[in-house]
């Protein structure tokens, strides 16, 4: 087996790179996308302990996270559209008014 | 087995049950507090009746209700509330009550008949009143006196404001709050000093500081005083300061001009607040730590002197005013002033009997005026009356009674006992200038008070009706005439009680019943008694007329002359069909007279010279005080105006704000936990 | 690297994901002990059978796992209800009736309007071939 490190390190780069895209990104849509990438550098995590400690436990878990990560992108994409209704934009800063 | 002491805290919860019920359910009575007020306060009456009786019959009584606060460490207080009852204090009580009650009576006629408004909040006043003097009178330690002291204060402040409406009473209650107040103040420092200095308050018993200081004296006990003082000054100091106290609230000089504006206040209250109980509770107060008093005679000479001085003084007040209500006020102040002579001089029983006696006849007097200013649709000018005796025939008579008690003259109750102080502080004044003084211008105080009493009687009752209202007075009902009645009786008849120049001359024994009394003669509270005061006190007798007798006989024809000289040029200057002003007679002194010597304005530049020290006081407060207060809150404001911001609704904001904040939790974490 | 509006944001919210990173690859790195001697699954076994045991709570595999049938079932649950929120959000509101987000034959459908709905064709206006600004973007 490759050495855990490195898939820690695979995935907390994974991880980061989503989010910087949450960071950065203004589309609603790219967003979304980066909230997918932030999932599945957990799943790496999950699968790659699952190896390490031998047990499946790891991954059947990330096989559920899958399932409700393409669940948590449906209800995301009704948000969005209802932001857009509301805003007219599906830009994430146009959507300011819950401010002081 | 009950004992009538058992009922002592009865005899104040009464009317204050009568306050509490006047004020809430007042407005439903049928008048409006007036029967309940009533019934409490004669049933203290009764209840202090049987007290007077059970301590004739030999029984004293002294015992702590409640103990609200007690010290620790090596030398504890106590502060409690507590009942003393001796001699002293029965008499009072049975003084208190009976007046109270008969006001209460009076007011019937005085305030209800003549459609006031207000009426339960008035009832509910004089229940709190008579509460809290008879709590005063019982109160068996300083510091219970002078809570009930400041409750009387304030009962007065109350009352005297009653017709809050117009712009005169408010004024008059603020000034004679803040008066008596200022000497309150002094007389606090003194409550505070006894503490300090003896560790106990308490008036009674073998701990109690008039007894701990004379041990002081002789050496026996160990005392505190302030930078190893010499104790016998620390004493005096500690009596003037409580003095403070005595001096405002029975209107002796300088602290008198409270009195003659609290007239605005309604008659009965006049009559029983600022004639008979309130204004004598600094005299009953001084009387009751006699025991600490007579030790320093320092304080002593104060005392008489004060009092002379404030006899005379207000006496020639007295001679100029106008208005019924305005004369008998500065005579209540000459007659207190009369007591504090007689404390001073070492007579304690003859400042009490006077005590007893004005508290009636001055009732009697102001609840005269008061039947004369309902007769009068309440125009109370002398001017204006003239006539009355014959339209208003009991209350001539009883009035009349108490103006020759008041003027002193033989057999009337105000002989025996005025002449009682005089002659004490005539033989005790052989070797002490300061009494001495007292005495004489007591002497000099008695024609004044006299003429002034009858200028008042004949101008008001005698000569032609010079105004319509006098032709035809306003009649008044049994609810006035009934109290005017029984304080007509016990004003003529009140002096039997201690007819000691009788008794001297005569070489009766017996007859000085106070004497006895306050004697412990029938029972009452080891060193509480009037020899034991003499014993320990520090006048010697001197008789200048040679013996006892002679001196006794001398004294008193000399005072019943003087009165009469005064009774006979009133009768020659009033007492005549028309009678017309005389003041111009008294030339330049005309307008001091008229201006109260300008005492009032004095004391107003006085107030006014503080304004600087007030002013930075009140600039620290608003300024430091509240400055600091709203700092605090402004930080809190601002703080959170700014940290608000955070808030701006964007997302990306948040997300930020997350990320950073789990970046720098995980270095905290990796830090203390060691994860490198 | 621009984004996908004009007038765009900036990157520098981005350094702290960067930041993360670099903490995050230090303890990983840093690590102490470091990880020890990995336990890998038996040979000859199968993974997808043991995952297909592990779902449905059957004792058949040789690889030690745990029972998620129930993890299994709410998991269905939740993804039925993720789809139906997902359709229902994307219906339109409009007058009181909620209009179907489709198009119909290619035309568009205007953000919030009537546009080409059933009532048009009921009342057959002249609008339907009109074409609007809006639609999705």
């Amino acid at each position: 087996m490759v050495p855990p490190e490195y898939y820690l390190l695979l995935s907390s780069g994974l991880f980061c790179i989503g989010l910087f895209g949450i960071l950065t990104r203004r589309n609603a849509l790219y967003f979304l996308m980066s909230v997918e990438l932030m999932l599945n550098a957990a799943n790496i995590n999950l699968v790659a302990f699952s190896l390490y400690w031998g047990n499946l436990t790891g991954q059947t878990f990330a096989l559920f996270a899958i399932a409700l990560a393409a669940a948590e992108v449906a209800v995301g994409i009704g948000i969005i559209l209802a932001l857009y209704r509301n805003f007219g934009d599906v830009d994430v800063m146009a959507a300011a008014t819950m401010r002081w | 087995m009950v004992t009538a002491f058992d009922y002592v805290p009865a005899i104040v919860l009464l009317p204050f049950v009568s306050f509490v019920v006047a004020l809430f359910v007042g407005k439903n009575m049928p008048k409006k507090g007036a029967y309940g007020g009533i019934a409490a306060t004669a049933g203290s009456l009764l209840l202090s009746i049987w007290v007077l009786l059970s301590v004739r019959g030999g029984g004293a009584h002294q015992e702590t209700y409640w103990t609200w606060a007690q010290g620790v460490g090596s030398q504890p207080f106590r502060l409690e509330f507590g009942a003393l009852i001796d001699p002293l204090s029965a008499l009072m009580l049975v003084i208190v009550t009976l007046i109270a009650t008969l006001v209460h009576v009076f007011s019937l006629g005085y305030m209800n008949d003549e459609g006031e408004r207000d009426l339960p909040r008035y009832y509910a006043g004089l229940g709190l009143f008579t509460a809290s003097m008879l709590g005063f009178v019982i109160a068996d330690n300083l510091l219970m006196a002078f809570m009930f002291f400041e409750l009387v204060g304030l009962c007065s402040f109350l009352l005297i404001g009653f017709h809050f409406r117009e712009p005169g009473p408010p004024s008059a209650a603020k000034k004679a709050f803040l008066v008596t107040r200022f000497g309150d103040y002094f007389f606090l420092v003194g409550v505070v000093a006894v503490f300090a200095t003896f560790g106990t308050a308490a008036f009674a018993g073998a701990e109690s500081f008039p007894a701990l200081a004379e041990g002081a004296l002789n050496g026996n006990v160990d005392v505190w005083t302030p930078g190893g003082l010499d104790t016998m000054t620390w004493f005096t100091v500690v009596g003037l300061l409580v003095l403070g106290g005595v001096v405002g609230k029975s209107a002796q000089f300088p602290l008198h001009t409270w009195l003659p504006d609290a007239m605005e206040g309604p008659t009965p209250v006049s009559a029983l607040i600022h004639a008979a109980t309130m204004v004598a509770a600094g005299v009953y107060l001084v009387a009751r730590m006699y025991g600490f008093y007579v030790l320093t005679p320092t304080t002593m000479g104060v005392i008489a002197l004060v009092g002379g001085f404030t006899a005379l003084f207000a006496g020639t007040m007295g001679l100029v005013k106008e208005e019924l209500k305005q004369v008998l006020a500065y005579s209540t102040i000459s007659q207190y002033g009369y007591m504090m002579l007689g404390l001073g001089a070492g007579g304690y029983v003859a400042a009490v009997f006077h005590l007893t006696t004005h508290a009636f006849f001055k009732a009697l007097l102001f609840l005269g005026a008061g039947s004369v200013i309902i007769a009068m649709h309440h125009n109370e000018n002398m001017w204006d009356m003239g006539g009355l005796k014959d339209e208003m025939p009991v209350t001539y008579w009883t009035f009349l009674a108490g103006s020759l008690a008041l003027a002193g003259i033989f057999p009337f109750a105000g002989f025996w006992s005025k002449d009682e102080i005089l002659y004490e502080a005539l033989i005790h004044g052989g070797s002490e200038p300061l009494l001495f003084a007292g005495y004489a211008m007591g002497l000099l105080a008695v024609p004044v008070t006299a003429f002034y009493t009858f200028r008042m009687v004949f101008l008001t009752f005698h000569g032609n009706a010079r105004s319509e209202i006098a032709r035809n007075p306003e009649p008044v009902r049994w609810n006035v005439k009934g109290p005017l009645s029984v304080l007509g009786v016990l004003a003529a008849v009140t002096g039997v009680i201690n007819m000691v120049p009788v008794q001297k001359v005569l070489g009766i024994e017996g007859i000085d019943y106070l004497h006895l009394w306050l004697d412990n003669h029938w029972g009452g509270i080891e060193g509480l008694s009037s020899h034991h005061y003499a014993e320990i006190g520090p006048y010697s007798s001197t008789y200048p007329f040679g013996t006892e007798v002679a001196t006794v006989l001398a004294g008193a024809a000399i005072s019943l002359g003087l009165a009469l000289a005064g009774l006979g040029l009133a009768w020659k200057l009033y007492n005549v069909a028309e009678p017309v002003e005389h003041t111009a007679k008294l030339g330049g002194a005309k307008e001091l007279l008229y201006n109260n010597y300008y005492q009032d304005e004095f004391q107003v530049w006085l107030a006014n010279r503080t304004r600087g020290l007030s002013g930075s006081a009140d600039t620290f407060d608003q300024g430091v005080v509240d400055g600091v207060v709203n700092g605090v809150s402004s930080v809190s404001l601002l703080s959170g105006d700014r940290i608000k911001r955070i808030q701006t609704g964007v997302v990306g904001n948040y997300a930020l704000l997350l990320t950073l904040s789990l970046t720098a939790l995980l270095v905290v974490f990796a830090l203390i936990g060691g994860w490198f | 690297m621009t984004d996908d509006e004009p007038g765009s944001s900036s990157l520098r919210p981005g350094l702290a994901a960067v930041a993360l990173f670099g903490v995050l690859a230090a303890v990983v790195l840093g690590s102490a002990s470091g990880f020890g001697d990995p336990v890998q699954f038996p040979a000859g076994e199968s993974i997808v059978h043991n995952i297909g045991y592990a779902l449905f709570d059957i004792d058949l595999g040789g690889i030690p796992t745990e029972g998620f049938l129930a993890a299994f079932l709410i998991i269905a649950i939740a993804l039925d209800v993720a789809l139906d929120s997902a359709v229902y959000l994307a219906k339109r509101e409009d007058d009181g009736t909620i209009i179907s987000a489709l198009t119909d034959g290619g035309r568009e459908i205007v953000d919030g309007d009537v546009a080409g709905a059933a009532d048009r064709e009921v009342t057959g206006s002249t609008e339907t071939d009109e074409t609007e600004q809006g639609g999705d973007r």
